[in-house]
């Protein structure tokens, strides 16, 4: 791949909280029009981060290049570039909707002739024309979040950073969200912070998982899925299980591990080609059998235990 | 200039806020309590009729004078003394009853002993249940200094005949007493510098209000620089207290007092609020919490009272030259008339500019600090040691 083609370039980030350490040595590269998903426990820097992309705190050591331009001595083009929505939708609370939209896009110096036309775009576009001329005060978590995108999205920026844009949602305002989000895709550079692993292997192009400050494990969610436990898990509830068994499974050429919970046995497999054997083993003790893939969030267990 | 568009919308907002205009009422409505406190204190020494709504001190004192030669009656200052002829019987009545604080008897005969080059003994009877007394001694005092270097001027003149020159004594020029300076000028100028300290709230919902709320953090994310944050915080606080103080000038007007130069006056007052605006921003940019500038805003204002009020207070009693770098001590000057040399002007103006510009700089490099928004932050040793870059700074 071209190095042009990358719009963000993390190199050897570090920063430091007193004595925590929040970033360790972090290396990214995000490709124009991606949308990279972020995974982690907490406290894993994800949030650190995306706020030293955001210009919002100053790096330790290292670089972030954006579009070419350093965080260091570009922050004012670079910040013009991004929008930004934190993971609590904090707005301020006396400001009507529009009235607030409005303060965000004189600030990013959107053409006054463009700001009104702007902002109706955007309040039609989040479904919140209705509540335009409400106080922020009035509204619940969920419609603030949709005025917090709108007003990251006000200056039409390139690059677009979610944290967390999803929590404490109720479902049907997550799915809202989340479709938002596929929206925009491809047209714009989105970088996704998310605890929600379903969130991040929809939506993602690829999905890095950070833990401890460094990315441990980065790619697309089926090369991740893949990784970790094969491609099929095939789920066995038997009558008399026995270590017999399991062993004999385990010669099977596309097996790749075996659990066993009780009467349940979880086998992973690099393809489907065994199961009718893996049955035979069993003879006539088997109660019921199910296949399963492999989510995202057994990846990230997995991959931060 | 991204700082107008955020001096622009605070105000609007802050105008437009309910909560803010109960606050100026209430401000308001402290500033009319003062100006009764003191009205009340001057009447109560006047007089047990109460509290009245005409603060001026016109009439401060009663004084009785038997001076038939016109002498004394023509010096005395009637704006502040409540003078009125009597005779020796009933001014020694008046003063046992109460309704007077002093008598002043003046010879009969001073305008012969004066041809004759003999002393004049003039009498003062005072009413010592009274504290007014002493104003009344001072103003004696004065008015017999005046009415002796007159005369002496006089009949030192009638020597020399040729010199036609009249003889002009300004009551001024030989100043009000302590007390009557302190209750008129002092007092007037505290009342007037008094709403500065009432937008330190401000300041800090404006700017702790940004960390308390978390709105701070899209605020960073905004391509406008710290410098710019701050300025126009600080600008919007400023127009607000700019029209405050020309609202409560037109009270103090309606109220009865009078001063010269109410533009110039208005001008200082609302530079004052500069320095002011820009410590309490100081306190604000570092306090993680509201209660933190609150107590951090307390302790400070004590300090910043102190240099406005304690050069005017001195100058009252030495007039030093140094004690014009408040500009509650100009003020005060314009108050009393005096006729104050241009360049002195540039004193005050001249230490509020550089405090301004000092404290607006510490305040900036505390905003654009990130350990400071988000923590840990330094301590204060350490972040003084950085500010004065004796120390690196290390994220």
């Amino acid at each position: 791949m071209n190095s042009n083609d990358f719009i963000i370039k993390i190199d050897s980030l570090n920063k430091s909280f007193g004595k925590i350490k929040a970033l360790d040595n972090l290396n990214l590269e995000i490709k124009k029009g991606e949308l990279l998903g972020i995974i982690g426990p907490n406290g894993a820097g994800k949030t650190t981060a995306i706020r030293i992309t955001s210009c919002i705190l100053q790096p330790d050591s290292g670089d972030i290049l954006i579009d070419d331009m350093s965080i260091h001595s570009d922050q004012i083009k670079i910040k013009s570039m991004i929008g930004y929505l934190p993971e609590e939708p904090n707005l301020y609370e006396r400001f009507k909707a529009r009235d607030l939209l409005k303060y965000f896009a004189e600030l990013y110096g959107v053409p006054k002739d463009r700001i009104e036309d702007r902002i109706n775009e955007l309040l039609k576009l989040v479904n919140m024309s209705h509540r335009a001329d409400d106080r922020i005060n009035t509204f619940s978590k969920g419609l603030r979040q949709r005025i917090g995108i709108a007003r990251a999205l006000i200056h039409d920026p390139k690059i677009i950073i979610f944290d967390e844009p999803t929590m404490g949602l109720d479902p049907a305002t997550a799915h809202n969200i989340r479709e938002f989000i596929r929206s925009l895709k491809g047209e714009k550079t989105i970088i996704l912070c998310t605890h929600y692993m379903d969130e991040a292997d929809s939506l993602c192009d690829r999905v890095a998982i950070l833990n401890q400050g460094k990315i441990i494990d980065m790619g697309t969610p089926e090369y991740l899925k893949s990784k970790i436990h094969g491609d099929i898990i095939l789920e066995l509830k038997v009558r008399n299980p026995n270590n017999n068994d399991a062993d004999l499974i385990r010669g099977f050429d596309s097996v790749e591990g075996v659990n066993i919970k009780g009467n349940l046995f979880l086998i992973s497999l690099k393809s489907k080609k065994d199961i009718r054997g893996i049955i035979n083993v069993f003879n006539n003790d088997i109660l019921s059998v199910n296949t399963m893939e492999p989510t995202l969030e057994d990846v990230f267990i997995q991959t931060v235990k | 200039m991204k700082f107008i568009t955020i001096a622009e919308w605070e105000f609007k907002e802050t105008l437009k806020s309910k909560k803010f205009l109960i606050i100026f009422c209430l401000q308001i409505s402290m500033l009319f309590l003062m100006i009764f406190v003191f009205n009340a204190f001057a009447v109560n020494i006047q007089s047990d009729k109460g509290v009245s709504i005409t603060p001026s001190l016109s009439g401060f004192a009663s004084l009785d004078i038997d001076d038939q030669g016109h002498l004394f009656t023509k010096y005395i200052n009637p704006s502040l003394i409540n003078v009125q002829s009597s005779d020796y019987n009933n001014s020694l009545q008046n003063l046992n009853n109460g309704e007077i604080t002093g008598f002043v008897q003046v010879p009969s005969d001073s305008l012969n002993s004066i041809r004759n080059i003999d002393t004049i003994n003039v009498k003062l009877y005072l009413d010592y249940n009274d504290p007014k007394r002493s104003v009344i001694r001072d103003e004696v005092n004065s008015t017999v200094n005046i009415m002796a270097t007159a005369i002496s001027n006089s009949w030192i003149n009638s020597l020399i005949p040729q010199n036609t020159t009249q003889i002009a004594v300004n009551q001024q020029s030989t100043g009000q007493s302590l007390q009557i300076q302190i209750l008129t000028n002092a007092m007037l100028a505290i009342l007037l510098f008094l709403p500065l300290f009432f937008f330190g709230n401000m300041i800090i919902d404006s700017v702790v209000g940004e960390k308390e709320r978390k709105t701070g953090e899209i605020l960073m994310a905004m391509p406008i620089s710290p410098s710019q944050i701050i300025l126009g915080k600080i600008l919007a606080v400023e127009g607000v207290i700019a029209i405050q103080i020309a609202f409560w000038m037109i009270i103090l007007f309606i109220m009865g007092f009078k001063f010269a130069d109410p533009i110039l006056i208005y001008i200082l007052v609302i530079i004052t609020a500069l320095p002011i605006l820009g410590v309490t921003t100081i306190i604000s940019a570092y306090s993680k919490n509201y209660k933190e500038a609150g107590i951090g805003i307390t302790i400070s204002y004590i300090g910043v009272v102190g240099v406005l009020i304690i050069p005017a207070l001195t100058y009252l009693s030495i007039k030093s030259l140094a004690s014009n770098i408040s500009p509650m001590t100009m003020v005060m000057r314009i108050f009393s008339g005096e006729t104050i040399p241009f360049w002195q002007y540039f004193i005050p103006i001249v230490f509020i500019f550089l405090v301004t510009i000092l404290t607006y700089w510490i305040s900036i490099k505390l905003f654009e600090r990130d350990d400071i928004f988000f923590g840990p932050r330094p301590r204060l040793i350490r972040l003084f040691l950085e500010l004065i870059r004796f120390k690196k700074n290390v994220k």
